[in-house]
């Protein structure tokens, strides 16, 4: 006897199948190129493979057949949205090897603009992340307003809105313009509220929360074990902020915090990471307009006209901590011999660059060590057993940028 | 590099063993100490002893080398090098390991061949492709050898100082090229 088809039944007899998708390599939502073959079950993601080196331009490569002048000003392609960073690790590589001590005030003013590049490439994602969650309604644009006005000073200071070459071995390029310190700090005034209102359209709207809390949690261990580093860390319960634990530059002496979850992150405590650190940038860099020896670029412009801005080394005005170059920048440029690495704390994690120099016009070897490639590589764990539609909420919330995974 | 540049530079204390080589010899491991990377202990383990040593570093409570930042290679004059740069998240140790594999050791044609550290940390994955992509150090042991920056059909290893750059890699009309 044929039993009665139910829709039970029925549905039993389905046929099911996992399937094989390819998402991207262009997608709007992927920040660059990246290819990640999906294998779904309905719309389950069982089991994920990120496909990168479509961005590969050979930044190692340019490393050992350009002189030290020319690569310089290659490196802040690397991650265009933070070229700050890899300038200041491959400036502090360099000048760990060649026994340069750099000035205060280039300190000062390099922390100043990393913290300033650190709220612009947070400030855009912030502005993408919400895209990647739907919010459509004009999001991506709100941060954009703070972002400008921070590009717009960058620029002013090095020439060019997202590729500065500012940061250079041996200090800092140029002084900053008459009246840039006034304006930043008039900036910096203003921010926090500016922040808070992005907070107030995002933190507690309801279906922020609904797509963010319990999405793609990363234990802890899981984030050590893969090396994932900066807020993604941070947001997951360790404590490794290089700002803090090893102390480069001038941030010994500056009073800010450092956010740290409790627990395991997920895709909100990330968020919230960011949005904490935001406010602490903005804190420190209007602790070091405050503190840096020889006070805006105005007054010490007023000082140097007693020496004519002459340049040397020994006068109260232009020398000791108040150069912001020690190095001849020129083709010419060298770095000793020997081998080093050095880290800062970008604002996707610990940017390493590993140095071998023998001494000549060129290094031997720079191999970099970047944040988004290792925090990328644990992708495929957070996406397990996600919906498809919380793939790009987990993948923005991890902030990867594609041209720092693929050099 | 000249290898006496860099003995000069830190001629102090290079014969001592340092504290991660003192922890490992304790445990009867041998390392050969290198002179520092500024200022950062810098050994050399036998491959055959790598898995050995960074399992210790990281387990041994007063080590506890549990992040493993980047897995680079260099082809060095005489020899072709892994160098593993270990950090510690909860004290601040930091050090270098290089594993050494001697250019006379290696029969022309082939890969150098280095164990790889996948299966102790996750992040050995990737930055071990990515050393056999660019400098053609084969991670024996690896679960998926997978050239990861260059396209998969890739011919030799660019970061070789003997690579020779296809004549016209871009406008190659070869369509297996486009992966």
């Amino acid at each position: 006897m044929v039993p009665e088809m139910t829709e039970e039944l029925r549905a039993n007899k389905l046929k099911t199948d996992e399937m094989l998708i390819n998402m991207g390599p262009q997608h709007p939502a992927t920040h660059g190129v990246l290819r990640l073959i999906l294998k779904l079950d309905g719309e389950l993601v069982k089991h994920c493979e990120p496909v990168v080196g479509h961005l590969h331009r050979a930044q190692e490569w340019q490393g050992q057949n350009r002189t030290w002048f020319q690569y310089q000003a290659l490196i802040d392609r690397v991650d265009y949205l933070s070229g700050m960073f890899t300038s200041w690790a491959l400036a502090r590589a360099a000048e760990k090897i060649d026994d340069v001590k750099v000035p205060l005030r280039a300190e000062y003013m390099r922390v100043i603009v990393a913290e300033m590049n650190r709220l612009t490439s947070h400030l855009l994602w912030l502005g993408t992340f919400g895209i990647d969650l739907g919010a459509m309604m004009g999001l991506p644009f709100y941060p954009f307003r703070e972002r400008e006005e921070l590009l717009d000073l960058l620029e002013a200071i090095a020439g060019q809105r997202m590729m500065f070459n500012y940061i250079r071995i041996g200090g800092v390029q140029n002084e900053a313009p008459p009246g840039w310190f006034a304006r930043l700090f008039k900036f910096t005034g203003s921010f926090p509220d500016r922040i808070d209102e992005y907070e107030a359209i995002l933190s507690n709207n309801p279906i922020f929360l609904k797509r963010t809390k319990a999405v793609g949690i990363l234990p802890r261990k899981l984030a050590i074990d893969y090396g994932v580093t900066g807020p993604t860390l941070r947001a997951s319960g360790v404590a490794l902020d290089l700002r803090k634990v090893k102390p480069y530059s001038v941030y010994d002496r500056l009073d800010f915090a450092v956010p740290v979850c409790n627990r395991d992150g997920d895709t909100y405590d990330r968020y919230m990471c960011r949005i904490i650190e935001m406010h602490e940038s903005n804190k420190i860099i209007r602790q070091c307009i405050e503190q840096i020896p020889g006070g805006t670029a105005d007054v010490l412009r007023e000082k140097r006209k007693a020496c004519s801005a002459c340049g040397k080394a020994n006068c109260p005005h232009c020398g000791g901590d108040l150069a912001i170059m020690v190095k001849k920048q020129n083709a010419g440029l060298r770095v000793k011999a020997g081998e080093g690495f050095a880290a800062v704390e970008s604002p996707r994690g610990v940017l390493g660059c590993y140095i071998i120099s023998t001494g000549s016009d060129t290094a031997y070897r720079i191999k970099w060590r970047n944040p988004s490639f290792s925090n990328l590589a644990v992708l495929p764990e957070l996406l397990l057993d996600h919906q498809i539609a919380d793939i790009m909420a987990i993948f923005g919330s991890i902030d990867v940028i594609l041209p720092d995974v693929d050099r | 590099m000249t290898e006496s540049d860099q003995a000069e530079k830190s001629s102090a204390g290079t014969a001592a063993p340092g504290q991660f080589g003192q922890l490992l010899s304790d445990n009867g491991i041998e390392s050969n100490r290198l002179p520092d990377s500024c200022g950062v202990e810098t050994i050399e383990v036998d491959r055959q002893q790598l898995e050995n040593a960074v399992q210790r570093l990281r387990k041994s409570p007063e080590a506890v080398l549990d992040l493993l930042l980047a897995v680079s290679g260099v082809d060095s004059p005489e020899s072709y090098d892994s160098v593993y740069h270990l950090w510690s998240t909860s004290k601040s140790g930091e050090l270098v390991i290089k594993v050494r594999v001697a250019k006379s050791e290696v029969a022309p044609g082939e890969l150098p061949e280095v164990p790889s550290l996948a299966r102790i940390w996750s992040a050995a994955n990737w930055h071990e492709r990515e050393s056999y992509d660019l400098v053609g150090i084969r991670y024996s042991g690896h679960p998926y050898l997978r050239r990861i920056l260059n396209p998969w059909n890739w011919v030799g290893h660019p970061l070789r100082r003997d690579y020779k750059q296809p004549v016209d890699a871009l406008n190659d009309k070869n369509p297996v090229s486009f992966r």
